[in-house]
Parts: C-alpha cells; structure tokens; sequence
C-alpha cells in the first residue's frame, strides 16, 4: 500500500517541498527512512511508532519505507514527524482517511501523541503560500506566528488524534485566526528611552544622524561612559519595521528558534550585542545545522558590538560582505546558504586597552605600541564602511543629577522619520532606500556640491589630513544632515558638520 | 680619504665603545691607519682581547672598508668621522663626541642654532599640545628642532616642525637599517629629505636598552638648549637633561598639573632650578636673540569669525575644555555647535584633540 502527502523543509529562510512518501507492505516488520534524512530525521521512526500507538491507534506490523523526495536535499530536524505519522495512517484503508493529500503537515510528535512546536513556521508558510499551496496543519503552539499569514487555510492541532479526526471527518480543527500587525506593534512598550540619558549631546547627535540616514557609527570613549547605553537606545529613535520587514525578521527569528510563542511576529526593530568572545560562526551564522547568526537576527535593527576591537579579527572582517550587500553568504560543504543581514552597524570601542587614553585625568598605561595594535585592529576596509566615528567622555556628577530636561526619543524619532520620507521619496525609483547605502554614482549625482562647500572640502582635506576614504563618508552624512534639516541642497554647515564625525580618519588620533 | 678615516671607519663596524675607539686610536702608534692596527700591540696594552683583535684582523683589509663604505654609500647614506672638516662643531668638543657619525641628509644644519625637543612617549592632550605650539613658534623662527624619532613628544616635535617648513634633525638609537620605532619609518625618510636624519651606529645594528641614553647624549650634544614639554619621572628624558646639564647647555621646562604623573620630571627640575619654566615661546626664543613673530597672531584672531564662532572661542580662552562641556556653557544648537568647530579647526584657530578636548592653537 502506499500513500503521499506533503511537508516543507527548510534551507536558509527559504522552505522547499517535500513529499513524504510511504509504502507499507508485507514482510518482517521493519522501518526504513530515506532521502537524505539526518538523525533527528531517523529517529522520528520511533517517535512515530509510540505516538500511534499511545493514540490508540493502529500501527501497522508490517514492513514501513518512507522516501523523503526530493532525495538529493538534506534535510534535518523533527519538524516530517506528522506527515510522516499521517503517511503510514493513511495507508491502511480501515482508518478511512479522506483528502489527506489537500494539507501541507508541520509538526513534531511526541510520545503520547500531542505535536510540539517547531522552528521555522513562518518561512515555510511564505514560501509554500508563494507556490500555491492552500492548506496546512501546524502545532498548536506556533499558531501565534502563523495568524499573520493571510490568504491560506492554516489548521492548529494540539495532537494526532485529533488530526486524524479531522482527516476522517469527524471533527474539525481550530482555524488560525488573523490577526492584525498594527495591534501588535500598539502593544509592545520599550523601557528606554533617550531622555534617560543624560549629557551626551554629541553623541545623542551622532545617533540621530545615524538613525536617519542608516548610517554604521563607532564610538569611542573610556570604560563607563555610557557607550552600552547610548547603544541601546538606538533602536528607540529608529523608524517603525513595516509589516514586510517585520515578516521579513520573523522569518530569520523564527528559522533560528528565537521567537517569541506569545507575540508571534517581531514588532519592534531587534537589537542584537553578541559578546566579543563569540565565534566567527555564531555572527555569520551557518554551522552544522545551518542557522543563522548574530548579524541576520540583526536584519533590520541594530548590531551592537561593544568592545569592537576585541573580536576576533576574523570576525570582524566576515562583517565586509554584509555591510556592502546586505546578505551574508554561508558557503558550506553540503550546501550554499544566503541568509538576509541588512542591520545597522553600533560598535564602541575604548581608546586604546586600559581605557584612558587621550584623558585629562586618568593615567593610561599602555605603550604606544599596544594603542597602535589595538587600533589597527579595524583594518581600512572595515573602516570604509563605518560613516560615523564619536567620541564618548565620562560624564560628569553633575550632569547625572542635574534636571535639565533631555529631549525624549520621540521627539527625536519625529526629526528622523521626516529624514527617512524625504529619502523614500528620493530613492523611490531605486533598490536603496536610505543614504548611507547610496552607490558611487548616486552619491556623485545626490550630493552635488556648490562652490563654497567644494572650498571647504578642499581646505578640509588639506588642513585636517583626511584621508581620501573619508570624502565620500562625508558627503553621505552632510546628506543626511541636510534632509535632516529639510534643505534641499548640502550647505557648507552640513558638511563642517559631517567632517567633525570623523575622529579616527584624522592625523591627531595617533 | 685619509688612512684615520678608513681607521675609524672601520673600527666602527665591531660595535666597540666610543671611549674604546679613542682608546684604540690613542693606543696604535704614531701612524693611524689600517695597517698600523695590524701590526700594534693593542692586546699587550690591554686595550683588546686577543679573541677580539683575532676577529678584527680578519676584516682588516683596506679593501674590504672600501666596500663597506661603497655599500652604505649605495644606500644613500653619508659618513662623517671626527676629523672631518664637516663634523658637527658642537659635538667636537664633548668629551665623549662620537668617532664617527652615519648620516642622510643636510649635515650643515648641525651647526645651527637648535632646540632639542624632548619628553614622554606618551603624552597627555596638554603635552601634546603645548609641544605643538612651541615646536611651532621655534621652528617658524627658523630653530632647528633636534629629536629623537621617538613616540610621543618626539614625534610631534618633528612632525609639527615639518609642517611648519623648519629644519629637524632626528638622531636615531640604532642604525639607518633598523629605525625604530618601525612605524616611524616613513617620518624618517621624510626628515632625511627635508631634515637630517643621523646615528653613530653602523646601519645594521639594531636599538637596545644602552643605545637610547648614547642617543640622548648627541641631542643634548647637537642642541643649545633642550626643551622638556612633559616627562614622568621614569622617562628616559631623564638622562637627555643629564648630559645638557653636563654640556651646560639650557633647560626648559613646562610646568603642569602637580596631580598629574606626566608632569613629575618638568615639574620638579623647575623647582630645583635645573630647568627654566617655559609658559610661552618668547621664554625660549630670547635667548636665542630672536623675535617670534607670531606672537600677536591671538590678538587678530577674531578677525573674521561671526558671532558663533566668537562665543566659543572666548569660552576657550582659559584652556582646553571637553566638548561637552563647550556645548553646555555655548548654548548652541549641537549641529551648529559642530560645523562651527570644524570651520575654526580648519582655519587653524583651534585644535581638536583624542578624548574630546578642544583648545586654541
């Protein structure tokens, strides 16, 4: 006898079909997986087996092959469970099961019979709806990820009996209810808040540049300043995620196992600091069980490396692809993977290794050597890609116990949404949609300059040894400081601006 | 060439001790030449031993100095012994001048009048500064900066003096093949093409611990005066004022924060009175008969800045501020704040430094 039906699998973010192929026949009773199954595949013989059977079920003693097709495509993970379970019941024509070919199943089975929650619900549900695929059955406990999937017939089951109920026709199964993203984001409150912060004002100045134009930005200052800090707030001046860039997120988060089971969809723009001892691997993602990293969970948000020069340097210089393109490329034995990493880069770092360099009264104790290793430790293409360079002080009693009112993150956030329409509507016609990702033929036509802005460039260049990267760094954020102040053309205060957010591409940090 | 001159030559190339040149050359009879070292009693005197007379003999050869000196030639760079007409005057009459002398570049700004700039590998913004500004005033009185191609204050001193279009002369603690400190390389060649760049070692030996104090004593040697911006105690400053005090040549010092390590050696050789104190460049400057020119250079400074401008430069008169304090006592905008900065640092008017200071130029 033998059956098909339908399941999903996962490479990157991106599902593939699978069909879950059996055939039940007489011999001595045995149970065979193939197509390329990995262990947690494998084993799902006996997961199978006891979850029929302590169903109530009949488990048929007979000889059991399952085919996993396409057979040239490793697959992993225990997610076939129930299609498998659902294979193997169908197959005996006493259980009557009917339509079983009309569901896609995703689910792991437990022992007594109730299906757990999987990873990867999300991207499987957009990759199959893509291909035309109309009805599913998922977990009970991934339904909150999956209500905001319209346009498909989603089933939640909490057990194989009730599955197969369903397939029989005598009962039916809760439908997924939609729900809407808008009422997602109302719910989600961040804690920080720029107005918490106190002093700072470059630094806060520095962001908001950032956060407007999508630019990287390092910062630079002594232990204890407030570089964590200022870091976290980021993400609360930032634009909201749109509901596509939500999706987008989700999918990632929820590949990796990371998602929230009570929200279902990520809301809020993510922020990822993995600590500096972390592997090359854990930011880039791949691995055995491919997975994606630190800087695709980022993906839309903010990655914040503190201490940026304690990174492996390997680590650090894996971070060149995906500051360029935005997607990082994890090239494995058995497969390719492209996992999405579009995040804006946060990284501090101290002045050199005891902290207090270039301070006014504590003693630095290291050798001109080690400062030197240690800054060089961001090579120049690495530095290339960071538009903004701060400098962070310690700050001072009184300015933590003052009660000078700092401006809140919504007010900032205001000046920045402004800043991102005028360059959506810029970059309308384009793939790029923020300035600091503009092309050299882009920036060439975008940030035109006028004769006293060019005088001032040119001076700038001769007197404060800017280094000849530094130029069009700087032409991006004078023109993000522009839209920023709603001025069409770049003025020479826009650039004298910008040119002060170089630190480290100027001869005095040496 | 004469035969003491390929002598010294090439005694220089065993790494032997100045005094032991003199020693050597005292030591060899009447005629001084390569053959005369051949055929002394130098072992009998006590002057070598004989594992290290045996060595030298078997370079011993006329021929193969002749080489030696073509080789370094072919390297660009000259030598001058003692006894040479073009030998620094200054060092002449040290007791310890050193035989000979490897160099590149212009070896007649040696017997101009100079300053030695010396301090801390590692200064502080305030050291960094202060160097700055006197280096500058110095050398665009037309002083030449002496230095010693260091990290920190030597640096700057050079640095600062080649961007004002002075003469430097770096005096290096090892040989012309191994400048140290590495990174400075490029800064070396640059003086050697602009300055004068000049070692006692042969090129192929490397610094050590002993060649820096040897170094110190030929920029005390080579200088008028040595001015000491900013040194802690342990620096290696210490041994540059000793041979000026010895040479009898003047000390300047820069006061500062008597909090501050940094500042232990200046301070206190101020208070014993081995050093001058030195808070502007006239303090110097007179004593070499010359008149800075560049003294009322702050009074027009604000000429030509707008009223912006002119509020922070007045918030800057008393001394660095950190930026963040700028922009609370300013009042500007932020965005205002930093563009105005930038005009001014780029007008010269103010300087930015790491850490976040801000100071007048």
């Amino acid at each position: 006898m033998y059956s098909k039906v339908l399941s999903y699998g996962l490479k990157g973010i991106e599902g593939f079909p699978i069909d879950v192929e059996t055939d039940v026949s007489n011999g001595l009773p045995h149970f065979e997986i193939v197509g390329l199954a990995d262990t947690a595949i494998k084993e799902a013989k006996e997961r199978v087996r006891n979850a029929i059977k302590n169903s109530g079920l009949n488990y048929p003693i007979k000889k059991i092959t399952i085919n996993l097709a396409p057979a040239d495509i490793k697959k992993e993970g225990a997610l076939y469970d129930l299609a498998i379970a659902v294979a193997i019941l169908s197959c005996d024509e006493e259980n009557q099961i009917k339509h079983e070919k009309d569901y896609v199943y995703i689910g792991e089975l437990s022992f007594d019979g109730s299906i757990k929650k999987v990873k990867g619900v999300l991207p499987l549900l957009i990759s199959a709806r893509k291909l035309g695929y109309k009805k599913f059955i998922i977990p009970f406990e991934n339904s909150h990820e999956a209500s905001f999937i319209s346009g498909v017939e989603i089933y939640s089951a909490q057990n194989l009996i009730e599955v197969f109920k369903f397939l029989r026709g005598e009962e039916h199964l809760p439908l997924v209810e939609a729900c809407q993203f808008e009422d997602v984001v109302k719910q989600s409150a961040g804690g920080l808040d720029f107005s918490n912060v106190k002093g700072q004002a470059m630094a806060k100045r520095a962001l908001e540049i950032a956060a407007a134009g999508g630019h990287n930005l390092l910062m630079i200052g002594p232990p204890g300043s407030g570089k964590s800090m200022l870091a976290k707030c980021f993400p609360t001046i930032l634009p909201e995620l749109t509901f596509d860039e939500a999706l987008e997120v989700t999918k990632i988060h929820s590949v990796a196992g990371e998602l929230d089971g009570k929200t279902g969809i990520v809301s809020t723009r993510p922020f990822r600091s993995p600590h500096h001892t972390a592997s090359t691997v854990a930011l880039t993602g791949g691995g055995n069980y491919s997975k994606p990293g630190e800087i695709s969970l980022a993906d839309h948000g903010v990655l914040f490396l503190d201490e940026f020069p304690e990174y492996t340097r390997h680590a650090i210089e894996t971070l060149r692809q995906p500051l360029e393109d935005g997607v990082i490329t994890v090239a494995r034995s058995n497969a390719t993977i492209v996992y999405p990493a579009n995040f804006t880069l946060i990284a501090s770092m101290n002045p050199c290794p005891c902290g207090n360099y270039g301070s006014k009264d504590k003693e630095c104790r290291c050798s001109a050597t080690q400062i030197s290793k240690y800054l060089s430790k961001l090579s120049g293409p690495i530095m290339d890609r960071i538009d903004i360079h701060i400098e962070v002080e310690n700050v001072t009693y009184d300015q933590l116990k003052s009660d000078h009112l700092e401006e809140s993150s919504k007010v900032i956030k205001a000046r920045v949404d402004r800043a991102r329409e005028i360059q959506l509507q810029r970059f309308a016609k384009s793939s790029n949609y923020c300035n600091a990702k503009m092309n050299v033929a882009q920036t060439k036509k975008i940030c035109k300059l006028n004769s006293d802005c060019e005088t001032l460039m040119r001076n700038a260049f001769e007197k404060l040894h800017l280094s000849a990267r530094a130029h069009d760094r700087i032409l991006k954020v004078a023109r993000t400081i522009a839209d920023l102040e709603g001025c069409e053309f770049i003025q020479p205060a826009h650039i004298a601006e910008a040119i002060s957010y170089r630190t480290l591409d100027r001869k005095y940090w040496q | 060439m004469n035969d003491l001159k390929y002598l010294i030559i090439f005694l220089s190339q065993f790494d032997l001790a100045n005094s032991k040149i003199g020693q050597i050359i005292d030591n060899i009879g009447e005629k001084k030449s390569i053959s005369a070292f051949r055929k002394s009693k130098l072992v009998k005197n006590g002057v070598l031993t004989s594992e290290m007379f045996e060595k030298m003999l078997e370079a011993c050869d006329e021929k193969l100095v002749r080489t030696y000196i073509l080789n370094i030639q072919n390297k660009g760079i000259d030598i001058v012994t003692k006894f040479d007409e073009n030998y620094p005057e200054k060092l002449f009459n040290l007791d310890d001048a050193p035989f000979i002398l490897y160099y590149m570049g212009d070896i007649s700004l040696a017997n101009m009048s100079s300053l030695a700039v010396v301090g801390s590998r590692k200064p502080t913004a305030y050291g960094r500064m202060v160097t700055e500004r006197l280096v500058r005033d110095a050398a665009a009185a037309g002083v030449v900066i002496v230095s010693g191609l260091a990290f920190g204050v030597d640096a700057i001193a050079h640095k600062t003096c080649i961007e004002t279009g002075g003469k430097t002369i770096a005096v290096l603690g090892g040989g012309f093949e191994h400048i140290y400190p590495q990174e400075h390389f490029s800064l070396a060649m640059e003086i050697a093409k602009k300055g004068l760049l000049i070692s006692e070692f042969r090129p192929k030996k490397t610094a050590t611990k002993y060649s820096f104090p040897l170094r110190n004593r030929i920029i005390a040697g080579l200088s008028d005066g040595v001015l000491i911006t900013e040194a802690s105690i342990k620096s290696g400053t210490i041994h540059t004022k000793e041979f000026a005090l010895e040479y009898g040549k003047n000390i300047y010092a820069v006061p500062g924060n008597i909090y501050s390590i940094n500042s232990q050696l200046t301070n206190d050789i101020i208070k014993t009175c081995q050093a001058e104190c030195v808070t502007k460049s006239d303090d110097i400057l007179k004593d070499y008969k010359l008149i800075n020119e560049c003294r009322n250079e702050q009074v027009s400074m604000f000429d030509n800045v707008n009223e912006d401008e002119k509020n922070l430069l007045k918030l800057l008169k008393n001394g660095m501020k950190s930026i963040d304090d700028l922009t609370k006592e300013c009042k500007l905008s932020i965005n205002v704040f930093n563009s105005c900065l930038t005009t001014l640092e780029i007008r010269g008017i103010i300087k930015r430094m790491p850490g976040g200071y801000v100071a007048l130029n």
